[in-house]
C-alpha cells in the first residue's frame, strides 16, 4: 500500500498537539487483548489521540460472542484523508499485545518485519527481543503500573489507559494530546499511570531487518466441511479448546443446608428427605437412623428448628420436615448394621430418656456392649412419663424402643442410682454415660403452696400416663413451657370444666412449641399472660389463687424483659393448680472428690471414664438436643477410650451454610406446604387419642430445595452454553478442555451445589 | 461545528435526539425501544438523553416498540426507534401498519443476519425483507452519513408530499460499532432544519379512527397514493439536500453515489459499507490501469431507476455486489438493477459478505478481474470463502 508522509498535519489544529515525528500514513493498528481487559477502549484511545493531532481516524472492535478472558481484537486506522476502508486490519503497522500470554502465530499474523510491536509483559525486553528480532519492540509491565495506580479491581486490572502512555512514547506522540483525550473522556485519574508507562517503557530497535512486504503468513485454521443444515444438528463441543483463556473453573461442591445446621439431633435432613423422594421410606430411614434412634418420637414432638431455618420459607413456606420424619418412621422397618470394633468395650448408661437412649444406641451401633440402668419400671424417661399420649402414643414410643432393644441394648429397670452406685458402675465398666435428665421440679415459693390440689405438673402428667385421673372444675396451670401446655391439654381431657394457663410473660415469649400453644387454645385452654400467682387460698384444699399483674421490666441477661410483679392483684377461683415452672439440673450423684469438665468427670488431674449427657448436662430441654448430645458424648467417650488409630468419629465439617441468597427461587414452582391432618373430636373428655394424624402422603418431600446438595437436576447441563457438562454414573463431568469458565452453571444451580474457583 | 468521536449507533441516537428536541414546540418526541444486538447501543444512548417533552418507552418487544411509535406519530410526536435482524421480523406487522397509516416514523436498522443459524454480523437480509412494506430505505456507508441521513429522514418522512416512514440502514458492527469523527450541528441549526411535526391526520381532542376497513377500489386508490408518494420522494429529497446544505454548510450524500464513474469501463454496484470499500478498491484498480468505477445505491426505496439507468448508460461490465440473497432468486439489488443496464451489458451478480463476511478491497478487485472474463451474465456467484 502506498505510504505517505504525515508531516503536513492539518493546519487548523493546535500545533502543540501535533505530531512530533513522522509516521507513515495510512496507518493500521491492531490491539490484542482478552475480553474484559479494555482492548476496544485502548484502540479508541489511540484513535482519539491521533484525532487530536488532526488526523482522520476509524476504530472498532472485532465483536463476537466472546466472554471474559477470551482473546479479542480491536483495530484503529489513521490517515490524513477520510478513511473509506470498512473492514478488519490484516496487515497492521503497529501491534499492541495487552497480554503476553497471547503472543503467538495467530496474534502476529500479517505483521511485516520492521513493524512496531508493543507488549505488556513481565518478561525482560531482551528476552522478548530474542523472540521478535525483526520488530521495533516496546516492552512494558503495564499490569504492575495499573495495579499500583489502582485501575480496575484487584482481580481484573485494566491496563488500556496505562499502555497508551507507552505507545505515545514509542511513536513520539505528544503527551499533551493524550492528556486532552483522557480529560475529555473522564479518564484524568489514569493519566499518572500513562505518564509512568511513558517513562518506563523499554524500546528496542529492529535487530534483524527483514524485507518489507514479507508479512508473517496467516495461520491456516482448518475449517471443517459445512454440513447440510438438515444434518448440522451437533454443534457441541466446539472445535476450539479453551486452552489458557479461562482463569476459573466450576466444580461440584457440597454445602451445609440450614436445616442440617439447625438440627440439634444432628440429623442429615436434606439426606433423608432426598432419600425419601428418590428411593422411598426405607432408604430415608437408613439415613435418619444414622443419627437418630427416635424418629417416631421426634417426628411428633420436636420443635423443629430445621423448619424455622428452612430456606423454602422465603418462597412459599418451610418444608414440613417434622412430619416427613414421622412419615418415614411409620413406614420403614430398618435396622442399621452394627460395626465390628477392634476392641469391644462395655458401657453403662444411666437413664433411658432420649439422651440415654441415643448414647446407648450409638455405642451399640459402633459395636460395643451397653447396659442401660433405669430407675423406673419401663424405659423412655420423659418420653414415657412426661409427654401425654395424645402427642406421643405408647405404641409409637415402643416402635423406637423395640428397635433399640433389638439392636442389642440391655435394660435394667427399677435401678435407681446413688453416689455409691455410680462409683460401682465406674469400677465395673469401661465407660459410664450419665443421662439422668433434669432434677427436681421448681417450687413456686408462695403462701398456700402445700394446700391440697396444688401439685407439680410433671407428677400429674406421670400419673395420668398410668391411668386417667379425673379433675373437676377449674384447673390452673402455671408456666409457659411444653410441660405447662401438656398439663393444660391433659387437664382438658380429664374432666376439667375450665383450664387456664398463667404465664408471667407474653404469649410470644412462651418457650413451648408455638403449634402446641395454638392447639391448646383451639381446644379451649384460656391463656392469661403477664400474670403471676402470689398466693393460694383455701382450707386444706385450694379453692382460689391470688394473681398479681406483671409488668415488663428492664431486659435481663438473655435479652428478655424481666417480669416485675406488681401489687395489682385479683383472686381467681380454682379447684386444681398444676405447677410447670421448670426443673433444676442438680445431679446429686458425684462423689465429693469428682468434678465435671467438658461433660467428663475428673478426679484431681485424672480424667475418669464417666461422661454426662443430655439435660443433666446441657439443660436444653428438647428431645432433639438430648439425642444430639447423647450421640456426641458417646462418640467423644469412644474417642477418649478407644486408642486404636481407626477411631474417627468426627462429624462432617462444611465451609458454609446455604443462605436464601444462594437459592435460585425462580427455578422452583410455588407449592404451598402440605399440612398435617388433624382428628376432629367432638369432645376431648377422656380422649387421649393422638390428635395430629401427620401427612397423607410423601409429596411434601418434593418441596425440599436440597440446599447445598446436588440432585442431578441437569440445570447445569442445560444451561452450559458450550455443552461441556456430561452425565456420569455418579454425577456430572465438566470437560475442562472446552469449559470457558463463564460460571453460568454455578449461577444457575438452583441449590448451591457448585462453586467457581481459580484455575 | 463540533466534531465528536462516536460510533454510528451513537451518531444515530444523537441525531434522533436533536430532531426530537426540535419538536419541543410541537407535540414533542416519542420512542418505543427494545434492545437487540447490534442496535442496542443506539437504544441505550437514546435512553440516556434528556429530551424535553418526550417519552422513550422501554417496551417488552419490538412489536410493541413500533406500536409506541405508531401511537406517538399519530398524535403528532416526532418518533424514532431502532432494531435489527429478527427484531425487525418481529416488528414487521406494525411496520406495515405505520407505513399504511402514512405515519412518519423514523427507524435505524443495524443490518444483521437473519437467524438461524445465529450470527450477529452484517447482512442486508433483514431490512430488505421489508422492501415492499411502503417504507423509504436508505443504506449508509459511514458515521457522518448515518447522522445526516437520520436528520434528513425526519424532514423527508414528515414532508406532506411524502408522509411515509423512513428506514436508515447501517451494516451491523462494521458501521454500527465503528467509531469515527462525526460533525454534530448545534440544536438551533437543527431547529431551523426541522420545523415542528405536523401531519394532516393527527389525532387531537376529537376521536377518530385510522386504518378503517376498505373496499377493493379504495385499497387500490390508497396504494396508488402511497406508491406515488414514494416515487415522488426522490424529488423531495433534493429539496431536503438543498435545505440541509443551506443550514449546515455541507451537502448530504446523493441517492446514488457515483465514484470515478465517468470513464469507467467496469462498474461495481453495491450498498452500505461495501460501497466505501469499493471506492478504495477502485483507486487501487485505477493505479493498476483498470478503468473501474463505483456506484453506491444509498436510496433503495423509492428505487432510483431513472437515475441508475442514466448512470449505467454505456457501461458494458457491471458487477452487482449483494450483501443479501433472495433465496431461489439471487441478489436483491441485482434483481432490481439488471433491467436498467445498457442492452448487451454483462450484469453479473456477486453475493458477498453475507453472514458478516469481511469484504476487503482485494475481494472487490478479484470480482472485477473475474468479471472481465465474462462475455455474458451468468447465474449469481455466491462467494462463500469470505470470513
Amino acid at each position: 500500500m502506498e505510504k505517505r508522509r504525515a508531516e503536513g498535519v492539518h493546519a487548523e489544529e493546535d500545533s502543540a498537539a501535533g505530531l512530533h515525528g513522522t509516521i507513515q500514513m495510512p496507518l493500521e493498528i491492531r490491539v490484542h487483548g482478552r475480553g474484559g481487559q479494555g482492548g476496544v477502549t485502548c484502540a479508541k484511545l489511540i484513535a482519539a489521540v491521533y484525532a487530536r493531532t488532526g488526523l482522520y481516524v476509524q476504530t472498532f472492535g472485532d465483536y463476537g460472542a466472546e466472554r471474559s478472558g477470551a482473546p479479542v481484537r480491536a483495530f484503529t486506522r489513521v490517515d490524513h484523508l477520510p478513511i473509506k476502508n470498512r473492514n478488519k486490519v490484516y496487515h497492521p503497522d503497529h501491534l499492541l499485545v495487552l497480554d503476553s500470554g497471547l503472543l503467538g502465530p495467530l496474534v502476529l499474523e500479517g505483521v511485516s518485519s520492521g513493524s512496531v510491536l508493543l507488549v505488556n509483559s513481565t518478561d525482560s525486553a531482551e528476552s522478548l527481543a530474542d523472540q521478535f528480532p525483526s520488530f521495533k519492540l516496546g516492552v512494558i509491565d503495564a499490569t504492575a503500573i495499573a495495579r499500583e495506580h489502582g485501575i480496575g479491581t484487584s482481580a481484573v486490572v485494566i491496563i488500556n489507559t496505562t499502555i497508551v502512555g507507552s505507545y505515545a512514547r514509542m511513536l513520539d506522540l505528544p503527551m499533551a494530546a493524550v492528556e486532552y483525550v483522557y480529560s475529555s473522556l473522564g479518564l484524568s485519574d489514569d493519566l499518572a499511570a500513562a505518564h509512568e508507562a511513558y517513562d518506563s517503557v523499554v524500546i528496542l530497535p529492529v535487530r534483524q531487518p527483514g524485507g518489507k512486504g514479507n508479512p508473517i503468513a496467516p495461520v491456516q485454521v482448518p475449517i471443517p466441511p459445512v454440513l447440510p443444515q438438515t444434518e448440522h444438528c451437533l454443534d457441541i463441543p466446539t472445535t476450539l479448546q479453551t486452552g489458557t483463556w479461562s482463569s476459573q473453573t466450576p466444580s461440584y461442591q457440597e454445602y451445609e443446608a440450614p436445616c442440617n445446621r439447625a438440627c440439634p439431633a444432628g440429623n442429615d435432613v436434606v439426606g433423608f428427605i432426598q432419600a425419601l423422594k428418590n428411593d422411598g421410606p426405607e432408604a430415608a430411614a437408613e439415613v435418619l437412623l444414622k443419627t437418630q434412634p427416635l424418629p417416631s418420637v421426634c417426628g411428633r414432638v420436636c420443635p423443629a428448628p430445621c423448619m424455622t431455618e428452612c430456606n423454602r420459607k422465603f418462597l412459599d413456606g418451610a418444608v414440613n420436615i417434622r412430619s416427613l420424619e414421622r412419615w418415614i418412621s411409620g413406614r420403614a422397618q430398618v435396622q442399621l448394621e452394627k460395626k465390628q470394633p477392634l476392641l469391644k468395650k462395655d458401657f453403662a448408661v444411666v437413664g433411658s430418656g432420649p439422651a440415654g437412649l441415643s448414647a446407648a444406641y450409638h455405642l451399640t451401633l459402633e459395636g460395643h456392649r451397653v447396659v442401660v440402668y433405669e430407675k423406673m419400671a419401663m424405659a423412655g424417661g420423659v418420653l414415657r412419663y412426661g409427654i401425654p399420649r395424645y402427642r406421643l402414643p405408647d405404641d409409637m414410643l415402643h416402635r423406637d424402643l423395640d428397635r433399640i432393644i433389638a439392636l442389642g441394648v440391655t435394660f435394667r429397670y427399677n435401678h435407681p442410682l446413688d453416689r455409691a452406685g455410680l462409683l460401682k458402675l465406674h469400677d465395673e465398666y469401661d465407660g459410664v454415660i450419665v443421662c439422668k435428665g433434669f432434677g427436681d421440679a421448681y417450687a413456686i415459693g408462695v403462701a398456700g403452696e402445700d394446700l391440697g390440689g396444688v401439685e407439680q405438673g410433671l407428677d400429674y402428667l406421670a400419673g395420668s400416663k398410668e391411668s386417667i385421673r379425673q379433675l373437676g372444675g377449674t384447673v390452673l396451670v402455671v408456666g409457659g413451657g411444653n410441660t405447662a401446655i401438656d398439663c393444660a391439654r391433659s387437664a382438658l381431657r380429664s374432666g376439667a370444666s375450665s383450664v387456664k394457663l398463667i404465664y408471667r410473660r407474653s404469649r410470644e415469649e412462651m418457650p413451648a412449641i408455638a403449634e402446641e400453644v395454638e392447639e391448646a387454645c383451639r381446644e379451649g385452654v384460656q391463656v392469661l399472660t403477664w400474670r403471676q400467682p402470689v398466693g393460694f387460698v383455701g382450707n386444706k384444699t385450694v379453692c382460689g389463687v391470688v394473681l398479681a399483674e406483671v409488668d415488663p421490666g428492664p431486659p435481663g441477661k438473655d435479652g428478655r424483659r424481666t417480669p416485675v410483679i406488681t401489687d395489682r392483684t385479683f383472686e381467681l377461683d380454682c379447684n386444681t393448680v398444676l405447677l410447670a415452672l421448670g426443673q433444676d439440673r442438680k445431679l446429686n450423684l458425684l462423689p465429693d472428690s469428682w468434678r465435671i469438665e467438658e461433660a467428663r468427670a475428673w478426679e484431681e488431674e485424672n480424667p475418669l471414664n464417666v461422661w454426662f449427657a443430655g439435660d443433666c448436662r446441657t439443660g436444653d430441654g428438647t428431645v432433639a438436643h438430648a439425642i444430639g448430645h447423647g450421640r456426641m458424648t458417646a462418640y467423644s467417650a469412644l474417642a477418649d477410650i478407644d486408642t486404636s488409630p481407626a477411631a474417627g468419629y468426627a462429624e462432617k465439617v462444611y465451609k458454609s451454610v446455604v443462605a436464601p441468597a444462594h437459592i435460585r427461587f425462580s427455578h422452583f414452582p410455588v407449592i404451598p406446604p402440605h399440612s398435617d391432618r388433624h382428628r376432629s373430636v367432638s369432645s376431648y373428655q377422656n380422649n387421649f387419642e393422638e390428635v395430629n394424624l401427620g401427612l397423607s402422603g410423601q409429596e411434601e418431600a418434593e418441596r425440599c430445595f436440597s440446599c447445598g446438595r446436588c440432585t442431578f437436576c441437569d440445570t447445569c447441563l442445560v444451561y452450559c452454553p458450550d455443552g461441556v457438562i456430561y452425565r456420569t454414573e455418579t454425577g456430572y463431568r465438566i470437560d475442562e478442555a472446552y469449559c470457558k469458565g463463564c460460571g453460568i452453571c454455578v449461577v444457575e444451580c438452583p441449590r448451591r451445589a457448585m462453586e467457581m474457583h481459580e484455575k | 461545528m463540533p466534531v465528536e468521536l462516536i460510533s454510528a449507533n451513537q451518531a444515530a441516537a444523537l441525531s434522533a435526539t436533536l430532531a426530537g428536541r426540535a419538536n419541543r414546540t410541537g407535540r414533542g418526541f416519542c420512542s418505543g425501544v427494545y434492545p437487540i444486538t447490534p442496535a442496542t447501543e443506539c437504544m441505550e444512548y437514546l435512553c440516556a438523553q434528556e429530551i424535553e417533552k418526550s417519552r422513550v418507552v422501554r417496551v417488552e418487544s419490538e412489536h410493541s416498540a413500533m406500536g409506541v411509535c405508531i401511537g406517538g406519530a399519530a398524535t403528532g410526536a416526532r418518533t424514532f426507534t431502532t432494531t435489527s435482524s429478527n427484531g425487525l421480523a418481529y416488528m414487521a406487522e406494525n411496520c406495515i401498519t405505520a407505513a399504511s397509516l402514512r405515519l412518519p416514523v423514523v427507524m435505524v436498522v443495524a443490518n444483521r443476519t437473519m437467524g438461524p443459524p445465529w450470527n450477529i454480523w452484517a447482512d442486508h437480509g433483514d431490512s430488505l425483507m421489508m422492501r415492499d412494506s411502503g417504507w423509504i430505505q436508505f443504506y449508509c456507508a459511514d458515521n457522518q452519513e448515518v447522522f445526516d441521513t437520520v436528520l434528513c429522514a425526519f424532514r423527508l418522512a414528515e414532508d406532506p408530499q411524502v408522509l411515509t416512514p423512513f428506514m436508515i440502514c447501517m451494516d451491523g458492527f462494521t458501521l454500527s460499532h465503528t467509531i469515527a469523527q462525526t460533525k454534530v450541528p448545534e440544536q438551533k441549526e437543527v431547529d431551523r432544519f426541522l420545523p415542528p411535526t405536523s401531519i394532516p391526520h393527527q389525532l387531537g381532542r376529537i376521536p377518530h379512527a385510522l386504518g378503517q376497513i376498505e373496499l377493493s377500489s379504495q385499497v387500490a386508490a390508497h396504494r396508488a397514493q402511497h406508491h406515488n408518494a414514494l416515487l415522488g420522494a426522490e424529488k423531495v429529497y433534493k429539496t431536503v439536500q438543498d435545505s440541509f446544505e443551506q443550514i449546515f454548510n455541507r451537502r448530504p450524500a446523493e441517492p446514488v453515489v457515483a465514484y470515478r464513474l465517468e470513464d469507467a469501463e467496469t462498474v461495481i454496484i453495491s450498498m452500505g459499507t461495501i460501497g466505501a470499500t469499493a471506492e478504495q478498491a477502485v483507486d487501487k484498480l485505477r493505479q493498476q490501469g483498470v478503468k473501474a468505477g463505483s456506484l453506491r445505491v444509498r436510496m433503495f426505496r423509492p428505487f432510483p431507476a431513472d437515475r441508475l439507468r442514466s448512470l449505467l448508460r454505456g457501461k458494458m461490465f457491471v458487477a452487482v455486489i449483494d450483501r443479501d440473497i433472495s433465496l431461489g432468486f439471487g441478489g436483491i439489488l441485482w434483481g432490481e438493477l439488471r433491467g436498467l443496464a445498457e442492452p448487451g451489458a454483462v450484469v453479473q451478480n456477486y453475493i458477498a459478505g453475507i453472514g458478516g463476511g469481511d469484504v476487503r478491497p482485494g475481494h472487490i478487485r478479484d470480482i472485477v478481474a473475474e468479471l472481465k472474463h465474462r462475455s455474458v451474465s451468468a447465474a449469481p456467484v455466491i462467494m462463500e470463502e469470505l470470513l
